[in-house]
């Protein structure tokens, strides 16, 4: 049995993202010392670098829940997991492309920018953003 | 014209193949020369659904225009396309 330190240690992860996992139902230890302390088996450092693995591929915490529930579950098939992994491919590229047009909005925005110091009440960019306020409230109508 | 449903899905999802046929019968019971049916792989056309703004499988987009973003109930895609195909 480990503690809570040598499996941090071994997950590379601190004790505190443990204790944090285990309130959002994500790991538990398998039983307490006699003092009080958590114990883990060698299951659990898997367990830790499945959650660290899936949050790098952009999953939410309630998500990896659902794929460590389908883990242990017989009954979930390759059906299930394969359908999550392409949802949350799709999720990202959404993201992606609204993320992009943010950004092309922007190099709208810093383009009229002339750098010539004028005063607040002159400046181009901001007078643009009232602009597109003042058009949405038009739209909206 | 015809009204262009896509119905976007992971293919080899069983859940999703069961629904999907629900839905379609929405659209052949219609007829086909007023409902034109495409189901649409989001892995082949991943760049198309992001584009609609598509977030998950069962997502319908009606004449290019994502709809009922999540898979509705047949009653309810039968419900939008009646108003569209009378207005």
């Amino acid at each position: 049995m480990l503690t809570i330190g040598k499996i941090a240690e071994q997950a590379l992860v601190t004790t505190d993202t443990i204790r944090f996992y285990e309130r959002e139902g994500l790991i538990r230890p398998a039983r307490k010392s006699e003092s009080g302390y958590r114990l883990y088996t060698e299951e659990a450092v898997r367990r830790l670098g499945f959650i660290k693995h899936a949050q790098e591929c952009g999953f939410s915490l309630a998500e990896i829940r659902e794929l460590l529930e389908l883990r242990s579950d017989d009954a979930s098939c390759c059906d299930d997991i394969y359908k999550l992994a392409v949802e949350k491919k799709l999720q990202l590229e959404t993201k992606v492309k609204a993320l992009k047009a943010m950004s092309q909005a922007l190099s709208s925005l810093i383009e009229i920018c002339s750098r010539d110091r004028r005063s607040l009440d002159e400046c181009p960019i901001l007078g643009a953003l009232e602009a597109g306020i003042a058009q949405q409230r038009r739209n909206d109508k | 014209m015809a009204i262009k449903v896509e119905m976007f899905s992971v293919p080899g999802c069983g859940k999703c193949a069961e629904a999907k046929e629900a839905l379609k019968t929405v659209a052949e019971d219609l007829g086909a020369d007023k409902v034109a049916w495409r189901d649409v792989d989001i892995l082949e056309e991943m760049d198309y659904a992001a584009e609609l703004g598509l977030m998950s499988s069962g997502g319908i987009a009606i004449d290019g225009r994502l709809v009922f973003p999540r898979l509705p109930s047949a009653g309810k895609l039968r419900e939008e396309l009646i108003r569209r195909l009378k207005g």
